[in-house]
């Protein structure tokens, strides 16, 4: 068995694929005397080797409790997470505790075991946890996920500051430099800016990469963009805030505007086509965590020694970061609750989160304001400091934003997997309605999804 | 007729080696009971993997959002009141039936063209042409996806070689929808190709010799002879294809997500994105029984016709 | 028609039949090629970009059909690789499993109904058609719920259980339609040779209709080998995934696709089923035209 794992392990690495991460039978620890057995499904991390981190923890929480912890690795791609949490909520069996992607927590809060304990004592050692994750998790006043480190992504900008020099006239290293300062014309970088660079390098052949279909990245960064604005689609109990709000109006009209400097068909692209875009030297900017530029390094390496990580640009209401948290949930009908509980509260303890961390090359963000100060952020390179500012820093003056918020999560999620906010531009850019038209569709469509 | 002939058979049988039977050992050889026997693996699958999860599913659609309350059709009304479902149910429609139109002509024009060959060249052009079929669609569904690629299509560098534009295959409306149709046509067209082929290979070549000396034309012969000896095997690929393609996951998923603007979603695939993905699994189920009460329709009328068909063979 | 006018017209008729014929071929082999290379393509582009690095299929540089440096690596990469070949023995395992039981299923199932004319085998005739109409991406969940409730989630014997819902029915029907068109003078003699229904099975209507049996297999293999909504729901460890759910699922991580594996991948999964076509598909014609001619 251990040889196989080796010589599997060996294969793996010199095989030089993505196909390395994940592919590893889960770890089982078979200790003497076990206190039981956990399952746990987790989200199957796209850096490879991301998901070796909590392999080892799971080795090593279970060798110290005596409990046999399996975990199983499951890809977002095709759905097959989600489909996973589906079937095993409805058939109230599986695994005891499983990744949960945004508003999936919302929509199984009944079927999940409260975990206010775990969550208290983190929080009294680290400090606030993120405001979004909180929202996210927390239902009728109840904790029932713990935010996860693994999966967590910003989708700040990924800037080629060479391209975005030569064309925009920004220099985004002297803006956003790798410490914790703001350099000249942070101040400036709106969204407005934003739009006049766009525009510039689209004309010099190098559109933003910026996807508009219904995938995350894009839902991501329009809700993004809508919360700088103060754009809200409907109210926390989820009725409609549509008819007469200018901002909103404004916003739409940003991101119409916006949408008219961007390759033709991003009206398709998916979480993958940002990459390539960027990847394949034609795109001076895309809002992506730092895969892409991992996998520019490994493909296209002089592209990856030109690129910089920076905050994503202000609204009027203030700067925003895209922010997609997974949590990780306890199903109420698992057999090893407590264990269950116990393991969450072990991977997010400091020093294991930044172990996942390390492991995902700085990819995972901790749920605690307290942890984004991790030195794989600064070392990371080339360049040197490109990913400094992936984590929200206290100096980007910034909130993480979820499309969507306030509204209840059972009404955001079905607005986030059907992407309102950017079809709402795409009928505009797109379809060629006006804006009070496709404002009048988003009502209409929510109206309709609030029935039943 | 049949009941009959068993009759006069058993007292032939030599007694030696039939003991003689009690109630029970007649019952067990009475023809239905047999017949029972031998349709009860196929029954059992079909009521407990198909007829009683489908009756679980209808349950499903009749539920509210949360499963707590009984709310009767009311998720298909909800549905049809939904701007997004109603371009769903267009763009099904229009998806499936270019779709399977495309596919059984392209199959009997390809099935046609194969039969004119002589035998021996026949098998590699067979050979060449069910690679598409061969592939599991989930994958090679990926390869188109690699070729349509805004960024990489090789299918626009050859446009660009020859002097064409660069089409954003998957990007605007239409072209997504040619795109999801092309993929789904390459993939299924084989199979039309070939279950024509073997019905065409049945067509005794006696009746096209007489129908040549009785001057027919080439058309006169389709139109007469060979329509008429396939017309089971077309209904039954056709109904079969309308089915599978009304249904049809894998190639929206890959290609598109339903995307642009949910312009190219069908009915399996906005199933998927309203039940599961957004969890609300009635109105999902909902979605994905719309077609039931049509296509039920459509299948037991064109299986009919297949049935009195085959009597009249018989 | 008169003799007198009959005989010069079959004469001039002979001689444009032939080139008629020609024409036909002509015809034929353009159309073939057009067919062929439309076919081909997307195959062959797959071919192409699996035999490259990923740093050339990530360069936008040169053209996309030709290959710089070709590597096996991909596929050297994929043939090493444990948990591949794991995907592989699944994917051969359930599928040899479940044609087994659809043959079973169906040839049992489609005799009686063809022969045995019992209450209620027009319903189920037709019935066993109708349950395609309700779509897997339905039937799962409820399904998730049997396959889980029987311990065989994340096991190939959940696939075994459920797969044959998708192949049963068109065998069955496929094989009604052959021994419908088997004639009935055969059984009569068979019942009168004292042959009781199951030899009358296997000794004639199964020889006889090996043809369709051949088809009923390809049919079962090709869908079974292919199936992606059902393992994607039942199946999450990677040490029980067939071919096609493994191949996506391992090879695709999000946002970055190994498109040089995938393809591999993609390509060593169409293997089996071209050598299981390019066996069968003679069986499968030839005794589909021979059968033709005996009837």
């Amino acid at each position: 068995m251990t040889k196989n794992g080796t010589s599997r392990r060996n294969v793996l690495r010199s095989g030089a694929g993505v196909a390395a991460a994940g592919v590893l039978a889960a770890p089982m620890v078979h200790a003497q005397g076990t206190a039981g057995s956990l399952r746990f499904a987790f989200w199957d991390h796209w850096v490879p080797g991301g998901n070796d981190a909590l392999k080892e923890l799971a080795t090593k929480w279970g060798e110290q409790k005596r409990v046999t912890v399996s975990l199983d690795f499951i890809n977002t791609t095709g759905n097959q997470l989600q489909l996973t949490a589906a079937a095993q909520a409805q058939s109230r069996s599986g695994h005891d505790g499983i990744s949960l992607t945004p508003w999936d927590v919302g929509a199984y809060s009944d079927k999940l075991e409260p975990v206010d304990d775990v969550i208290g004592r983190l929080v009294g050692k680290y400090g606030p946890i993120n405001p979004v994750a909180e929202f996210l998790c927390k239902h009728g006043g109840k904790w029932r996920g713990v935010p996860a480190t693994s999966g967590t992504q910003n989708k700040p900008a990924c800037v080629r500051f060479d391209l975005m020099l030569e064309h925009a006239g920004i220099d985004v290293r002297a803006m956003w430099p790798a410490n914790n300062t703001r350099g000249p014309g942070a101040d400036n970088w709106t969204w407005e800016t934003f739009v006049t660079a766009a525009e510039k390098c689209h004309k010099a052949g190098f559109s933003f990469g910026l996807p508009m279909g219904q995938f995350s990245d894009a839902v991501d960064w329009v809700g993004a963009l809508f919360a700088g604005y103060g754009a809200h689609i409907t109210d926390a109990t989820g009725k409609p805030t549509i008819r007469g709000n200018a901002k909103l109006k404004t916003a739409i009209e940003l991101g119409v505007r916006l949408s008219r400097f961007l390759p033709s068909d991003v009206w398709a692209w998916d979480d993958a086509s940002n990459n390539r875009a960027l990847i394949s030297g034609r795109s001076a900017l895309v809002f992506n965590p730092p895969s892409a530029w991992a996998v520019a390094k490994r493909d296209a390496p002089q592209v990856a020694e030109k690129c910089w990580t920076i905050p994503m640009p202000a609204g009027p209401e203030g700067r925003f970061l895209a922010y997609l948290p997974f949590t990780t949930g306890v199903w109420a009908f698992g057999r090893n609750k407590t264990a269950a509980k116990e393991f969450l509260e072990f991977i997010t303890q400091r020093e294991n989160a930044e172990a996942i961390t390390n492991k995902s090359g700085g990819y995972d963000i901790p749920p605690f304001a307290s942890m984004t100060d991790f030195k794989v952020w600064e070392t990371t390179s080339p360049p040197v400091g490109t990913i400094f500012n992936y984590p929200l820093k206290p100096h980007h003056q910034a909130r993480t934003s979820i499309a969507f918020e306030p509204a209840p999560a059972e009404l955001a999620s079905q607005m986030y997997i059907q992407a309102l906010n950017t079809k709402v531009i795409a009928r505009v850019a797109q379809g060629g309605e006006t804006v009070d038209q496709a404002m009048a569709w988003l009502e209409r469509e929510i109206n309709n999804m609030r029935r039943g | 007729m049949a009941p009959d002939s068993s009759a006069a058979v058993a007292p032939a049988r030599p007694p030696a080696a039939r003991p003689p039977s009690n109630a029970m050992k007649r019952f067990a050889r009475r023809r239905s009971t047999i017949a029972f026997l031998m349709t009860l693996p196929l029954i059992s699958v079909i009521a407990g993997l198909v007829a009683w999860p489908a009756s679980y599913a209808i349950y499903l659609a009749t539920l509210n959002r949360r499963m707590t309350a009984f709310i009767g059709l009311e998720n298909f009304d909800i549905l049809l009141d939904n701007e997004t479902f109603r371009a769903v149910i267009w763009q099904s429609c229009f998806f499936a039936i270019t779709a399977v139109l495309l596919k059984a002509l392209i199959g009997f024009w390809l099935a046609h063209m194969l039969h004119h060959l002589p035998t021996k060249g026949q098998r590699k052009w067979r050979g060449m042409l069910l690679v598409p079929w061969v592939i599991p669609p989930a994958l090679s569904t990926l390869g188109w996806w690699w070729m349509f690629d805004p960024s990489y299509s090789s299918i626009n560098y050859l446009l660009n070689a020859i002097g064409g534009p660069s089409i954003p295959w998957l990007g605007s409306p239409w072209w997504a929808r040619i795109s999801v149709i092309i993929v789904n046509v390459w993939y299924g067209a084989p199979f039309f190709m070939i279950m024509y082929l073997a019905a065409l290979k049945s067509v005794p070549e006696q009746l096209y010799e007489a129908a040549a000396i009785d001057g027919a034309s080439g058309w006169q012969g389709l139109r007469h002879i060979t329509l008429p000896m396939m017309q089971n095997i077309i209904s039954i690929t056709v109904l079969f294809s309308l089915i599978v393609t009304f249904a049809n996951y894998d190639i929206v998923r890959v290609l598109t997500n339903g995307g642009p603007r949910d312009l190219t979603q069908v009915f399996a695939s906005y199933a998927f994105q309203v039940g599961v993905l957004s969890g609300n699994i009635p109105r999902g189920a909902a979605v994905s029984l719309f077609m039931f009460p049509l296509l039920a329709f459509i299948a037991y009328f064109v299986l009919k016709g297949v049935n009195q068909r085959n009597k009249e063979m018989a | 028609m008169s003799a007198a006018s009959m005989v010069p017209g079959l004469g001039r008729r002979v001689g444009s039949l032939r080139s008629e014929r020609r024409w036909a071929l002509i015809t034929a082999y353009v159309s073939l090629i057009i067919a062929a290379i439309v076919m081909l393509a997307p195959p062959l582009y797959m071919l192409l970009t699996s035999l490259k690095t990923s740093a050339e299929i990530a360069d936008l540089g040169g053209n996309p059909w030709l290959i710089r440096t070709p590597t096996l690596e991909n596929y050297t990469a994929l043939l090493g690789n444990e948990m591949f070949r794991g995907f592989f023995i699944n994917s051969i395992l359930v599928t040899v499993m479940v044609v087994i039981v659809t043959m079973v299923i169906s040839v049992l199932a489609a005799f009686a109904l063809a022969r045995m004319k019992f209450w209620g085998s027009q319903v189920l005739a037709t019935g066993v058609f109708l349950t395609y109409l309700v779509p897997d991406t339905l039937l799962f969940i409820p399904l998730y719920q049997i396959v889980g409730g029987l311990g065989l989630l994340n096991s190939i014997w959940g696939l075994v259980l459920v797969y044959p819902t998708l192949t049963v029915p068109f065998c069955t029907w496929i094989m009604i339609g052959y021994f419908a068109s088997i004639p009935k003078e055969l059984d009569e003699a068979a019942l009168i040779d004292g042959a009781n229904w199951m030899q009358m099975l296997t000794r004639i209507f199964i020889p006889v209709a090996l043809p369709g049996i051949i088809a009923a297999t390809i049919f079962a293999f090709t869908v079974s080998w292919a199936a992606f909504v059902y393992p994607t729901a039942f199946i999450t460890q990677p040490d029980s995934m067939p071919l096609t759910i493994g191949v996506v699922s391992q090879l695709i991580r999000g946002d970055t696709f190994a498109w040089g594996q995938l393809m591999a991948g993609a390509l060593l999964a169409a293997l089996p089923p071209v050598i299981v076509y390019a066996f069968l598909m003679d069986y499968y014609i030839a005794g589909l035209t021979a059968g033709a001619t005996k009837g």
